[in-house]
């Protein structure tokens, strides 16, 4: 105080003016400020740092531009000035070019090319720099009453010192990083963290942030509410990839449009690193919910609005409610509107063979069809054969059987296997090798290898029921199907032998053929017993019951997926080496079965033909049989078809023993293949 | 005093009087730098003039904007009124009302300037409202910004007018800051208050409201017919940023659908589906309900209306108008889809245009028409379509028969003929042509079959004759029955392609596509559909050319057999005639003559029979040749599904053995 009463005190009676001074100076350009007493120094340089500290060069302190460093200044001091007040003015500097740093940031910033973060946090400095810029013009208010020293400049700066200096950091690390958007952001929260030593600087700063984050809000509550990306500068950590469709998702095996539709960009703001994962989802489900045309508006209490990023958390707790809302919404709709459970129930009844009569009616009307090579066969037909066989059956009455679509395939269902790398099975290259030994089968290969039953998934369900879904769909169903084939033409056999019954067959071929042919029946259909009553249903019905306990469509396709890649597994379709055995078992099978059907036929011809007359005498029919007996017992004699049934035998029992040992090796670590090992070996495997 | 001593009042007042544009003593406008400076003559010290010329760029922002103002607004009682617009006069009468704030606060400054500047020792009663330059930054930061920005503003719009003056300051709405956020919200609400205007009248009343060319929509001068197609059209420099395309088309989609409403359907029922529409989203129909910010708001205005409009425009269209019943009037007239009428209008015009084409009366051929609808179930429709059924005699040139130049036609009059345009009906006019002809085909093979098996009834005296002249006979009709078979076969076939597969399809298709149809671009679309569907099925498109005229080919053949074959069968019977007569008299008398006769008319037979067969061989040889070709070219038309056809023109796999045997 006696200091700034001194200052004033020293020019004593002559009137004080400034504009004096100023014209002094003026007019004698050469004039330095050594050459005034001490007291007009101080009055002279207090004028000039009034100005300094608005960024204005003065008469004795200058501005110097940093060389390379854009808008830094340096302020110099004329050096003929009194030594003390040199160092004292220089005590201010610092401010003066902290004012400068910040206030060219503030202008370039506000340019629209930078971001709504930026244009926010310069708003904000702008303010402050305003509050500063009025404390300087106090300042000169009191410099023009006379009462203003250097040493009382310096004590009344000093509170805008520290602030200002804290900005200016914050400015340079901005300027060096160009920083925008999030890594704006981030920045300001680091920055305040660290600072937070002061707690005058650390609110200042926390403000700031909280103002810069104010426009960044805004983009995420539309996101958040409504799913719409209103990013003008490209800010938000959310991407669109338009490229990617929804058609993709029906027609691509490898279709990334789920994943990748929506993406986080790097600049993830740091606050919202625990949530980003939450925030896109909410928004990808509010998407999904409008490309469905379903208007969907949430409902703002006033208390879930976003209203800030400050430390209380307030902001989890809304994205938390907006995500519930989201994922609850869509679920609802895609179970309700859209029949999701229905149209699982309806894949299963169909691709997992659930509907018998359906099958086997198919199976009767489109053998001719599926016999064929899978180049020759008409898939119009094929198609025009599932209608009618859905039309003829009780799958009449499902809604949906309309979208029953096949497709014949060119592959087997081996070599399929090999081309789809994502399974997560042992398929290497030397599998497929081995699996190509059988080449000289897929050679003959026909339909009913390739032939697969196909669905139309409409949009939003395609989410769940996706290309690649679907694809698995197939694949069991195909390994199905053709069991289902094989089990069939077994029958077949098993039923023409059955005209032997009446007949002695004792130690002829026949009866180890019958024998033989039964074996083979049980291997199928403890096969397919097990396929589908120890896999599939379990599965599925695990399956449904987690799906009504879900709380999301990204739980359901997980859910779904889980059961799709477990029936794969358990299906052994996951299982090469054992996969291959049954494959054997099963074209052994069919090889049985179809020389049975060409070769019995034939000895039915030998016969001489005999329509039983009515009234037959007993002799007569003994003599008959007797005949017939004699008939057989040559046909037995037949070598052909004796030594292929004793081939088929060996051959047969000798894969079936095979499959012992490596069934038993793999229990150990796939518990399931126990359940296999017991339905098609009839026993423990202990033995 | 000196001149270089200027006191800092003087300067704050010039500073002041400069941020009004208006030059003071020492502060003047310079053109040369184009900013306010202090003139060098006046000495001021360095800082001093920079922050004069800091506090003068408030001055430099202003006579900018106001430049902007004055140049606009002044125009307006003249006759230039007509370039400035609505819009550019919101803009400029929110401008002033910025400016007047800023004048406010000037006038206020003012007032402050005049409180002396405060010096030691005039400590008590001094006023703390006095004005120095340092005081002055502060007081004018925020109004600089503002301006500041104004001048961006009024940059960035010179030379745009309307929706794209709107669309640029939209522009730059994009940003963070509150205060500028603030502002242009503000200034937004204004500006975009006529266009939301034109908008909403456009909407709900179908006017277009725009005088000076404004609006993104333009409407043109046009006959009725065309109105909806070319009656109005957007403008995409006049669409503002912040109206999609897509609410771009559906705005004008409802008010094309007022306007059609009104000129070519005579209806007044829009104005109620319009105020209902209003009602039902709750905006205040008057004007001025609308404002920037307020898209959603438009959004469901315009959904609202356009649903309700549309539903009513295409209850005119369905109910008043029956556009459902003209196009199955179409399909059945034009399209040949009512069979009894078909064939008995064949039947009366066939002779009539066989007739060189210059000596057919439309008249006469009008009455037959009209005779053909009488004798056909056609007779019961209703009357007001039958009328519209015409008779059209296409241009002809020399040699030209009736045939080529007969076809029907059918009036679909206003409002229709915006769906059935003069390009439409040409569309019609070609499908029906070869309908006609297919139709032709079939029914000369009809006449084939007629001439045909009575003599084969008939002629049975040659089998009497002897045994060479009976094979011959017998060899060359079958020759004749089979080329005859195997071109009904085709003509049938691809007939059934043509009425099931093509028309049968196209128009179950369309009519859905009809029922579900929401306005009346949907219906036009589906139509066109229709139309383009049949034209390319039928093979008459662009890229099935060559195709097409192996189909003529083929059909001349046909018609060539017929004529050959009319002509082989007068001359049997006239020989059959004769034959008889001379069975008759042989009974009653012999004579060497009678022998002689025999033998000149089995001579004459045997001629006929060899001329006929070679004839037959030459016929079936071209046809069997074009056929090839057809059915070579059949899978090369990736563009439209010929796989049925092709699997019933060759069900046997006839063709693909005999072509691979080739």
């Amino acid at each position: 105080e006696a200091k700034v009463s001194a200052a004033v005190q020293t020019p004593g009676s002559k009137s004080f003016s400034l504009d004096s001074f100023s014209r002094g100076a003026g007019g004698g350009a050469g004039s330095v400020i050594g050459s005034y007493a001490v007291s007009v120094q101080e009055l002279l340089v207090i004028d000039d740092l009034l100005s300094a500290l608005v960024g204005i060069e003065g008469r004795y302190i200058s501005i110097k531009r940093v060389r390379g460093k854009d808008g830094y200044v340096v302020f110099q001091i004329d050096s003929s000035m009194d030594l003390a007040l040199q160092e004292l003015t220089r005590r201010i500097f610092p401010l003066c070019e902290d004012f400068v740093l910040v206030s060219q940031f503030v202008e370039s910033r506000s340019h629209f090319k930078n971001g709504l973060v930026n244009h926010a946090l310069a708003a904000a400095l702008r303010a402050f720099l305003l509050d500063y810029q009025a404390m300087v013009a106090q300042l000169e208010h009191q410099f023009r009453l006379g009462r203003l020293s250097v040493q009382g400049l310096w004590f009344f700066c000093q509170r805008m010192m520290s602030s200002l200096n804290a900005l200016a950091v914050l400015i340079e690390k901005a300027m060096s990083n160009n920083t925008s958007g999030s890594a704006t952001l981030n920045l300001l929260q680091s920055q305040a963290k660290a600072m937070a030593g002061d707690s005058a600087v650390r609110s200042l700063l926390e403000k700031m942030a909280e103002c810069a984050s104010a426009a960044y809000l805004r983009m995420l509550e539309r996101w958040v509410y409504e799913g719409v990306i209103d990013d003008p500068y490209g800010e938000f950590f959310i991407a669109e990839n338009k490229s990617l469709q929804k058609e993709s998702l029906t027609q691509d095996y490898d279709a990334k449009y789920w994943q990748q539709r929506y993406s986080l960009k790097d600049g993830i703001p740091s606050f919202l690193n625990n949530v980003a994962a939450t925030i896109l989802t909410t928004g990808k489900y509010l998407n999904v919910m409008r490309e469905c045309g379903h208007n969907v508006q949430v409902s703002l209490s006033e208390n879930s609005k976003l209203m800030s990023f400050s430390s209380n958390h307030q902001y989890l707790e809304c994205i938390k409610s907006a995500y519930d809302f989201a994922s609850g919404e869509l679920l609802t709709l895609m179970k309700d509107k859209y029949d999701l459970i229905g149209k699982l129930r309806s894949l299963k009844r169909y691709l997992l063979l659930d509907q018998g009569d359906f099958l086997v009616h198919f199976m009767d009307i489109a053998r001719e069809e599926l016999t064929k090579k899978p180049e020759d066969i008409s898939v119009e037909k094929l198609q025009s054969l599932v209608d009618i066989a859905l039309r003829s059956t009780a799958a009449a009455s499902d809604p949906s059987h309309e979208d029953l679509t096949c497709c014949v395939e060119r592959s087997s269902l081996l070599k399929k296997l090999t081309t789809l790398k994502d399974l997560g099975c042992a398929y290497s290259s030397d599998k497929f090798a081995a699996a190509d030994v059988d080449h000289p089968m897929t050679l003959s290969m026909t339909g009913l290898e390739t032939f697969s039953l196909g669905y139309k998934i409409p949009w939003p369900l395609s989410l769940v029921i996706s290309r690649k879904a679907l694809t698995k769909y197939q694949l069991i169903f195909r390994l199905l199907f053709h069991c289902k084939h094989v089990s069939r033409q077994l029958c077949q056999a098993w039923q023409i032998q059955q005209g032997f019954r009446s007949v002695k067959i004792l130690g002829t071929p026949i009866l180890r053929s019958s024998i033989l042919c039964r074996s083979m029946l049980k291997f199928v259909n403890s096969l397919l017993h097990y396929l589908t009553f120890e896999v599939l249903e379990p599965n599925w019905h695990s399956m449904h019951d987690s799906l009504q306990k879900a709380k999301s469509i990204d739980e359901v396709i997980q859910i779904h997926d889980f059961f799709l890649q477990k029936c794969l597994k358990e299906c052994l379709l996951l299982l090469p080496e054992l996969l291959v055995k049954v494959e054997k078992l099963k074209s052994l099978c069919l090889q049985y079965a179809t020389s049975i059907q060409l070769l019995i036929p034939s000895i039915e011809v030998a016969a001489p033909e005999k329509k039983p007359k009515s009234g037959l005498s007993k002799s007569s029919r003994i003599k008959r049989s007797q005949e017939r007996d004699q008939q057989l017992k040559l046909a037995s004699e037949n070598v052909v078809m004796s030594e292929s049934i004793l081939k088929f035998e060996a051959e047969f029992n000798s894969e079936l023993q095979s499959l012992i040992p490596t069934l038993s090796k793999s229990s150990q670590a796939e518990p399931y293949l126990t359940h296999l090992a017991q339905c098609i070996l009839g026993v423990g495997i202990d033995q | 005093l000196d001149e270089t001593e200027v006191s800092e009042a003087a300067l704050v007042r010039d500073v002041l009087y400069a941020c009004q544009g208006i030059d003071g003593r020492y502060v003047r406008y310079d053109k040369g730098s184009d900013t306010y400076d202090l003139p060098d003559a006046v000495r001021e010290p360095r800082s001093t003039r920079t922050l004069v010329r800091k506090l003068c760029e408030v001055g430099w922002l202003f006579r900018k904007v106001r430049g902007f103002i004055s140049d606009n607004v002044s125009r307006l009682p003249s006759d230039a009124a007509t370039e400035v617009g609505t819009v550019a006069q919101a803009f400029c009468s929110a401008l002033q009302e910025e400016l007047s704030d800023y004048y406010k606060l000037l006038a206020v400054l003012e007032s402050y300037s005049l409180n002396p500047i405060p010096t030691p020792g005039s400590d008590s009663g001094v006023s703390s409202n006095y004005l120095s330059l340092r005081r002055l930054v502060v007081w004018l930061a925020e109004p600089a910004v503002r301006m500041r920005l104004m001048a961006v503003l009024v940059d960035g719009c010179r030379g745009l007018r309307g929706g794209g003056m709107a669309g640029a300051i939209h522009g730059h709405a994009q940003h963070g800051d509150p205060m500028v956020q603030d502002f242009m919200g503000r200034l937004l609400r204004r500006v975009c208050s006529p266009l939301f205007e034109m908008v909403r009248s456009w909407v709900l009343e179908g006017e277009l409201e725009d005088v000076f060319g404004e609006f993104f929509i333009v409407g043109q001068p046009v006959k009725a017919e065309s109105l909806w197609r070319e009656g109005y059209l957007i403008q995409s420099d006049m669409l503002p940023t912040f109206i999609s395309p897509v609410l771009a088309q559906r705005i004008l989609r409802t008010g094309k659908s007022i306007n059609f409403l009104r000129v070519c359907c005579d209806d007044n029922g829009w104005a109620e589906a319009a105020t209902e529409a209003a009602a039902y989203v709750g905006t205040t129909t008057s004007r001025g309900g609308l404002g920037y910010g307020q898209i959603d708001a438009l959004e469901a205005l315009v959904v609202e209306a356009a649903k309700r409009i549309d539903q009513r425009l295409m209850d005119v269209i369905h109910k008043r108008y029956r556009f459902k019943d003209h196009c199955l009037a179409i399909k059945r007239y034009l399209l040949l889809g009512q069979g009894d009428f078909v064939q008995y209008l064949m039947d009366v015009v066939g002779p009539e245009l066989s007739e060189p084409a210059n000596r057919i009366s439309s008249f006469h051929l009008a009455g037959l028409l009209e005779t053909a609808i009488r004798a056909s179930d056609a007779q019961y429709d209703d009357r007001d379509i039958l009328d519209r059924i015409k008779v059209k005699m296409m241009d002809h040139g020399d040699g030209d028969r009736g045939w080529d130049v007969f076809s029907l036609e059918y009036d679909a009059r206003v409002p229709l003929d915006t769906v059935f345009t003069a390009s439409v009906m040409k569309m019609y006019l070609k499908i029906f042509n070869f309908l006609w002809k297919l139709k032709r085909v079939d029914h000369s093979l009809t006449g084939v079959w007629k001439t045909m098996k009575p003599n084969c009834i008939v002629s049975s005296p040659f089998y009497k004759e002897g045994t060479s002249i009976r094979s011959q006979f017998v060899s060359v009709l079958r020759k004749c029955q089979v080329l005859f078979n195997e071109m009904n076969h085709f003509v049938t076939n691809f007939q059934y392609y043509i009425m099931f597969e093509v028309l049968e399809i196209s128009w179950a298709r369309f009519s859905e596509e009809m029922d579900a149809a929401k306005d009346l671009d949907d219906l036009l679309m589906g139509h066109d559909k229709y139309l383009t569907s049949i034209v390319e099925k039928s093979l008459l498109g662009e890229r099935s050319l060559g195709i097409l005229r192996n189909l003529f080919a083929l059909f001349d053949i046909i018609l060539q057999f017929r004529s050959h074959a009319d002509r082989w069968f007068e001359r049997i019977y006239e020989l059959q005639l004769r034959g008889k007569g001379k069975s008759k008299t042989k009974s009653k008398e012999t004579g060497s003559w009678l022998d002689g006769g025999r033998k000149a008319m089995i001579q004459l037979a045997g001629e006929l029979f060899r001329k006929m067969g070679e004839d037959l061989d030459s016929i079936a040889k071209d046809y069997t040749a074009s056929l090839d070709s057809f059915i070579s070219q059949l899978p090369l038309q990736q563009h439209v599904d010929l796989k049925f056809l092709l699997f019933r023109l060759d069900f046997t796999e006839y063709y693909s053995r005999v072509s691979s045997s080739k």
